[in-house]
């Protein structure tokens, strides 16, 4: 081979080249349009009433920073195990995704998260103003009362909460049946909110005696007593023994007794205690039939009850009402008199009227009301007049003379629920708050600065001044979300117990889900306005303007180069940025801007 | 070792044997079998380099401009409308004196919708500043892939090696693969002559004012017309190694010819058989099958035909207004030589058409009996046309 011999010479090569820095031209000057990153709200945050900061959980669960992910719960409500399990989620109904493919399955991940808080015995980590003076006394120890102590506490003041009942938790202890709420997940959470320095006394029947002496300890009084008197039918044979009030069966339950129960049990009604009785017949042995005035969809229970309930194979009667009871052998003979729909309400329930003479008789075994309830003493019922101020969940009594009295819990929330009354509690411990700090002018005031997007619930978060100030209160509806960066996948199917353990058990029906499940279906949601850090900005940024640093959310524009071409906005996926005009304010070019 | 490949096999050993750094490209028929045959060898190790999936071709050029400015060894391939889309990219990549090579696999543009045979894809990048290589078989193929390399390197200009959809991009022949180390020994590993570098922050191929850019251009034309000198010696370097050899045009009984047929592209192996038939019926003719086309190879064109009385070029391609484009190039290469050829051209096999051995014969024939020759290119082969694709 002949590599030795000469290759024939090349030209020099001339090639232009700068050895200028492009950075001296700064192609922000450029710009006419000025992108800038702007947080907003998720629709799932605004539809819950305790205000969680939805987006930003599941961010953080499917990171796996499952403490920080449950701690930012706590930040908004003390009862993440109760809520994991008994909630009826109304953030799943507004949540995005579910007009892409399925809702997010907020409540199950929830649960997960206090779940393995509670498996890991983890304690949380949260912030607490500094102490205040003033000292509040709660009536009433069930989540709306607790909630208020906790708020409280985190804002700096002492609480004293007294109850009538031997355990604190109201309707959470007595009301609802262990296969819906677990007695342990509802022990931990109350002892997570004694852990931040609420005490409970238990067993104080609080008069109006009582109250009077309040007046003189403490600055303020939350009243949340609930509803502890169930509402009669007015027929006869309806005080004849042995005809159970439901909520009174419920309560007997959940003092653990395991009454065997046979045959037809009839349960009228159409609420929460309604189905909880039924569920509870069920696995008692009996028949359960559900007699209800109205129609199916017009039952005030919770539509994921009615299904569960429907599931485990409960019957129903649609358009009857109790006419009478009388003894019969060993049973009762229910007269049930039919119904038929005059119209619709505006909320589109349906109108009843009795149809003359037509009835049936039921013989059954047992029958059990369940039609509602209402408050035991005269004193719990929050008051009208001057100097009553109604907010959301609570309502103020701010007359002189006295403490103020706020009352709150199911007597003034629209809806009864456990995550309505942590909204009540919550309203109350900020209306307080400023009451105290600022007077009574600043309350209404205060209280709308705090609110979660357009809606009507609080967020300690906003009014404590975290974070989620920064954001906009724009609610970012679904058209705004970029659903090509998305892909169809399924929501988790909740595991259950089979149908022939559920009903022969008093076990939690709902299991629990995996850590792999849980981050996996908190990786679909949109974290609608929020940045999740996804670096779509910074990979279609022509001019490298993106900078990453650790002020919210995590990066900001260097406008010396963004020439204001919008991509980043155009590709954010979530609708975390913004594009505006430049304007003389905002300036050319340099530094500014940044927020 | 001799193996049995598909052209585009043959491409895809060559890269592999050339140990290139970063591959880049977009599937398209005729070209898909070549990234195809890469991308395997770059999931199972057998090639260690970076495969970038782009979106389009202007991406997977655009990238390779950024790799090659690095200063590592790159590949890309392309065909008919995704060679289309590259042109802007293929001006660029040029004038950054940037090393790359592409493997065209030349087919017909559209519309008509056609994936087959056609020259007129490569042909239409003419003046973007890539040097031209078309191939007749399989083995010319991987053997010109690893000069092209060579050749790109040592005169900083992107090349095209250029061969014929399917008639040998999907035709599998017998193809020596030689081993890496004698590879290794023609090929050395790439030593730019310039690339980006963190410690010496420079911007490349910036705003050149009317001052320079004339120079600047001149600088590349002249490197194109050193590249017909420096491919001549990397083939003596290569035939050393190799035993086997090319060269920028391929005459065949030309020496005593009357007429001499002109070919590029797999169009070759059928004229060589009609020319040894002629031959043996005692006409007097030859062949001449162009590989290089960028740059010209005027003097070695001028060279082989002078001698001689007719020339018929066959084309299959066609420039609308003009006619077969390398019948064009040769007549402007023998314009002004003492005693020129009359310079006949055929526009022949377009859109993947065959071009049998009869329609080479016809054209011999018709390049013998005609006298003086038409001013534009003959279309040969035409049929009538079925009445639906009249429009009324």
């Amino acid at each position: 081979m002949n590599e030795e011999k000469t290759p024939p010479a090349v030209s020099p090569l001339l090639l232009a080249r700068s050895h200028i820095t492009t950075e001296g031209n700064k192609t922000g000057s450029w710009r006419f349009l000025r992108p800038r990153y702007e947080e907003k709200t998720p629709p799932c945050s605004v539809a819950c009433p305790a205000g969680e900061d939805i987006g930003l959980i599941e961010e953080l669960t499917n990171q796996g920073m499952f403490k920080e992910a449950w701690e930012t719960i706590l930040r908004e409500n003390p009862f993440p195990g109760v809520c994991g399990s008994v909630c009826y989620h109304p953030c799943e109904a507004a949540c995005n995704r579910g007009e892409f493919d399925e809702a997010i399955a907020i409540s199950a991940i929830e649960r997960f998260l206090a779940d393995a808080a509670r498996r890991n015995d983890v304690r949380p980590s949260l912030s607490r103003s500094a102490p205040r003076r003033e000292k509040v006394a709660i009536v009433g120890g069930g989540p709306a009362g607790l909630s208020a102590a906790y708020f409280l506490t985190m804002l700096g003041y002492g609480c004293d909460v007294f109850d009538g009942m031997s355990e604190p938790g109201g309707v959470l202890r007595w009301g609802i049946p262990e296969f819906r709420l677990p007695l342990a997940i509802l022990q931990r959470d109350i002892a997570l909110i004694e852990a931040q320095g609420v005490r409970i006394q238990g067993g104080v029947q609080v008069s109006e005696a009582l109250m009077r002496d309040m007046d003189g300890d403490y600055d303020a009084v939350f009243i949340a007593c609930g509803y502890t008197r169930s509402r009669s039918l007015g027929i006869p044979g309806e005080d004849l023994d042995g005809i159970e009030d439901g909520r009174r069966f419920l309560h007997h339950i959940r003092l653990g007794n395991r009454p065997r129960l046979e045959g037809l049990q009839v349960i009228i009604g159409g609420g929460n205690t309604a189905i909880d009785v039924a569920r509870t017949v069920r696995r008692l042995g009996g028949t359960p039939l559900i007699a209800y005035r109205r129609r199916l969809q017009d039952m005030p229970a919770f539509a994921d009850e009615i299904a569960m309930a429907r599931d485990e194979g409960i019957a129903l009667k649609e358009l009857v009402a109790p006419l009478a009871i009388t003894p019969h052998g060993d049973g009762y003979i229910l007269t049930l008199g039919q119904m038929h729909m005059t119209g619709e309400d505006d909320r589109g329930r349906a109108i009843v009227a009795p149809d003359e003479g037509a009835a049936e008789e039921l013989a059954a075994a047992q029958v059990f009301t369940a039609i509602g309830e209402e408050a035991a003493q005269s004193w719990c019922i929050p008051p009208r007049g001057d100097g009553v101020v109604r907010l959301n969940a609570v309502v103020c009594d701010f007359r002189s003379g006295r403490a103020c009295r706020v009352f709150g819990g199911d007597l003034t929330t629209d809806t009864k629920s456990v995550v309505d009354a942590v909204a009540s509690g919550k309203e109350a411990a900020i209306a307080l708050d400023i009451l105290f700090r600022e007077g009574l002018d600043a309350v209404e005031p205060g209280i709308r600065e705090c609110l979660v997007g357009d809606g009507r619930f609080c967020s300690m978060e906003i009014y404590r001044g975290g974070t989620r100030c920064h954001r906009s209160s724009h609610v970012v509806p679904y058209d705004e979300i970029n659903a090509d960066y998305f892909q169809l996948s399924r929501r988790i199917s909740q595991p259950r117990l089979l149908m022939e353990e559920r009903v022969a058990t008093f076990d939690a029906v709902d299991l629990k889900i995996s850590a792999s499940m849980a981050i996996r279906e908190a990786e679909r949601c949109f974290n609608c306005g929020l940045c999740n850090q996804c670096d779509n900005c910074y990979l279609f940024c022509p001019d490298l303007s993106i900078v990453r640093d650790t002020t919210p959310p995590g990066r900001h524009i260097d406008y010396d180069y963004c020439k204001g071409c919008g991509l980043c906005v155009a590709e954010c996926p979530r609708n975390a940025m913004v594009l505006e005009e430049e304007t003389d304010e905002t300036g050319t070019g340099g530094e500014p801007g940044r927020r | 070792m001799k193996q049995v490949l598909e052209g585009s096999q043959a491409v895809a050993e060559a890269v592999r044997l050339a140990r290139v750094d970063v591959i880049s490209a977009y599937p398209i028929t005729p070209q898909t079998h070549i990234v195809e045959y890469l991308s395997d060898f770059v999931a199972d190790g057998t090639l260690r380099a970076s495969f970038l999936k782009v979106e389009s071709e202007h991406s997977a050029l655009a990238s390779l401009v950024g790799a090659a400015s690095c200063g590592v060894r790159t590949f890309t391939s392309s065909s008919s409308q995704g060679l289309a889309l590259m042109h802007e990219i293929l001006h660029w990549s040029a004038g950054a004196r940037l090393p790359i090579v592409m493997a065209e696999v030349n087919r017909a543009l559209g519309p008509g919708w056609n994936i087959w045979a056609d020259q007129l894809d490569s042909l239409a990048q003419r003046d973007t500043g890539w040097i031209q290589l078309y191939c007749e078989h399989g083995q010319e193929v991987l053997d010109t892939v690893l000069m092209a390399y060579r050749l790109a390197e040592r005169v900083s200009l992107p090349v095209m090696v250029i061969m014929d959809a399917f008639f040998l991009s999907h035709t599998y022949e017998p193809v020596d693969v030689p081993d890496q180390e004698r590879v290794d020994r023609f090929l050395p590993p790439f030593e730019p002559r310039f690339r980006l570098d963190r410690d010496d922050p420079v911007a490349f191929s910036p705003l050149v004012s009317p001052q320079y850019y004339m120079e600047i251009r001149h600088n590349a034309a002249r490197a194109m017309d050193e590249s017909v000198e420096q491919l001549a010696y990397i083939e003596e370097v290569f035939s050393e190694i190799f035993d086997r050899t090319y060269g920028p045009v391929e005459p065949f009984l030309c020496e005593d010819a009357e007429i001499i047929l002109v070919t590029s592209g797999t169009v070759t192996g059928t004229a060589r058989h009609v020319v040894r038939e002629l031959r043996a019926r005692g006409e007097r003719v030859g062949l001449l099958k162009i590989k290089l086309f960028r740059p010209f190879p005027r003097d070695v064109i001028r060279r082989a035909l002078g001698g001689t009385e007719k020339v018929a070029v066959i084309d299959r391609n066609c420039s609308f207004g003009i006619g077969g484009i390398f019948a064009q190039e040769v007549r402007a290469a023998l314009c002004g030589l003492e005693g020129c050829p009359r310079v006949y051209g055929y526009i022949a096999g377009l859109g993947g058409r065959d071009v049998t051995t009869g329609l080479l014969e016809d054209i011999y024939d018709h390049t013998k009996n005609s006298e003086v020759p038409p001013e534009v290119s003959i279309w040969m082969g035409l049929q009538e046309v079925d009445h639906a694709l009249k429009c009324p």
